[in-house]
């Protein structure tokens, strides 16, 4: 399965420039101190240059291995986060972490799945010009799986979709002791990363499948 | 950061959720993401090969000359430069995906969505097959997903009209009900021909989706085909009775309306089942087929509860 190699690449830049984005959006609001989900922006700078490697060859730069560990310490931190949402969402609601650690969580584990399972990514300059995403035999058998993250991600992609115009209207936020806090650091940004994000990691487990 | 947001006569919600969204909202999101899975489909590898236009010519076999020589000239005319524009064609389904997604563009989203899909329901479908002298069978698609993001588009346009139901509040109940009719009865229809009724129809058609699927889903074709082996006619009776009773399913009281808006889901999950769920493991799958909108269709027609309405009317 696989996709043009242009189109991978252009992924790739666009990941990059996520990645980028979300470490840059971490030290503007430290900076600041206008909030920012720190959990989802950092997790997306990590993710960002995954993606980029696993979309061009020329861009891998880490071992999967390192990168599963990072994506497990990551699913780890959103489930234990939704876990504690779940329970009490009032006490545990802070504008510096992200509002909704599910899609955070399936992220995760959507990474740890395509590191699992791609056992070559290719960006073949063949006369096709197909870039290609390799599976195990054994793999093939789990495509459900990538089925349903990919389901999962589009899903997520159109619900932040309907919440970019929703989220241009968001002022100041307040903090469960009452205090008022700085407007959210460029929601609307924020937001658009991760629709880049979810059609991006979107399209990589649909060639998956 | 809980903020409320009207947009126009889309509805109002809050934008903190999955349960702060409108049935409506949720239904046209749906939509939505299914037009994305869509898009991102046509980007595989076999869409930019020339298997593409090829399958597309052979979709004009069986039709009308005035019909078929549109979909032949087409075909061959996406040839010439197939990767300029199998690339437009997937854009433009992400982009009615993401439109329908984002509120401003949720009305020229589901315009483009309905000429979009009639567009490729004439020259990528060949209108499934269904104007051929054997016509086709819902088991293979018929009358072709395509039609039913149309139909979908139009029964979710935005409107704060009150309804029974979510699908007659675009066009109103009666007119919602004759396209449930229609479309329902029109699958009975196309059970009861010869596509599905002759001996080994189903079967072959069924075993024809096993190949190239996962084991699991190979597994259920191969013996949902062999079980139906030689009872074509007894299993499209079967099928057509189930669309039938669909079919008058709205007109029914609201407990027994509900039970045939199950009995759509049950029909839709078999259907997509038996075909191969549209054959995207396979990578030369451009659309989950029909299966996923059909249920996604039922839903819209399920019967609204008051206090939604209030909700939504307040």
């Amino acid at each position: 399965m696989g996709g043009p190699g242009w189109l991978a690449g252009i992924l790739a830049a666009v990941m990059l420039t996520v990645a980028v984005y979300c470490a840059g959006r971490l030290v503007v609001a430290r900076r600041t101190g206008r909030p920012t989900e720190v959990d989802a922006d950092g997790v997306h700078v990590f993710m960002g240059v995954a993606m980029a490697g696993m979309l061009t060859a020329g861009l891998k730069f880490l071992p999967a291995g390192t990168w599963e560990a990072v994506f497990a310490l990551g699913a780890a931190w959103f489930g234990w986060r939704l876990v504690r949402v779940r329970r009490n969402a009032q006490a545990t609601a802070s504008p510096w972490r992200c509002l909704h650690p599910l899609p955070h969580l399936v992220e995760c584990g959507a990474m740890l799945y395509m590191l699992a399972v791609a056992v070559t990514v290719v960006s073949k300059s063949t006369g096709t010009g197909m870039a290609a995403m390799t599976l195990s035999a054994t793999a093939q058998r789990f495509s459900i799986v990538a089925l349903a993250l990919a389901v999962f991600m589009l899903g997520y992609t159109v619900w932040l979709g309907d919440r970019v115009a929703a989220t241009a209207l968001a002022g100041g936020t307040t903090t469960t002791t009452g205090h008022a806090c700085p407007p959210r650091l460029a929601p609307r940004c924020a937001a658009l990363c991760k629709i880049a994000m979810g059609v991006t990691m979107g399209y990589m487990l649909v060639m998956l499948l | 950061m809980s903020q409320t947001y009207a947009a126009g006569s889309v509805g109002t919600g809050t934008a903190t959720g999955l349960a702060d969204l409108t049935p409506r909202r949720m239904l046209q999101l749906a939509l939505g993401a299914i037009w994305l899975l869509d898009g991102i489909l046509q980007y595989q590898a076999f869409m930019y090969s020339k298997a593409f236009p090829q399958m597309l010519a052979s979709s004009a076999a069986g039709n009308p000359a005035i019909l078929a020589t549109p979909i032949t000239w087409n075909a061959g005319f996406i040839a010439h430069n197939l990767a300029a524009y199998n690339t437009i064609f997937a854009t433009i389904q992400v982009a009615i995906g993401l439109g329908i997604a984002w509120r401003p563009a949720v009305k020229p989203a589901l315009a483009a969505s309905v000429v979009w899909a009639l567009g490729v329901w004439w020259f990528g479908e060949g209108f499934n097959g269904i104007l051929t002298s054997s016509g086709s069978s819902p088991v293979a698609g018929a009358p072709g997903g395509v039609i039913i993001y149309a139909l979908l588009a139009v029964l979710l346009w935005p409107t704060d009209r009150a309804a029974p139901f979510e699908a007659a509040r675009a066009v109103g109940r009666r007119t919602a009900q004759a396209l449930w009719l229609i479309l329902w009865a029109s699958l009975a229809y196309f059970a009861l021909l010869p596509a599905s009724r002759a001996p080994h129809a189903i079967s072959q058609t069924i075993s024809g989706m096993a190949a190239g699927e996962p084991g699991w889903l190979s597994w259920i074709d191969t013996h949902a085909a062999s079980a139906l082996s030689g009872q074509g006619l007894a299993a499209s009776i079967v099928l057509a009775v189930a669309c039938g009773v669909v079919a008058l399913g709205t007109y029914l009281p609201r407990s027994a309306a509900r039970a045939t808006i199950v009995l759509a889901i049950a029909v839709a999950t078999a259907l997509w089942l038996a075909e191969g769920l549209g054959g995207i493991f396979t990578g030369s799958g451009t659309d989950p087929s029909t299966g996923p909108l059909l249920a996604l269709l039922a839903l819209t027609f399920w019967p609204v509860h008051a206090a939604i309405k209030q909700k939504e009317g307040a």
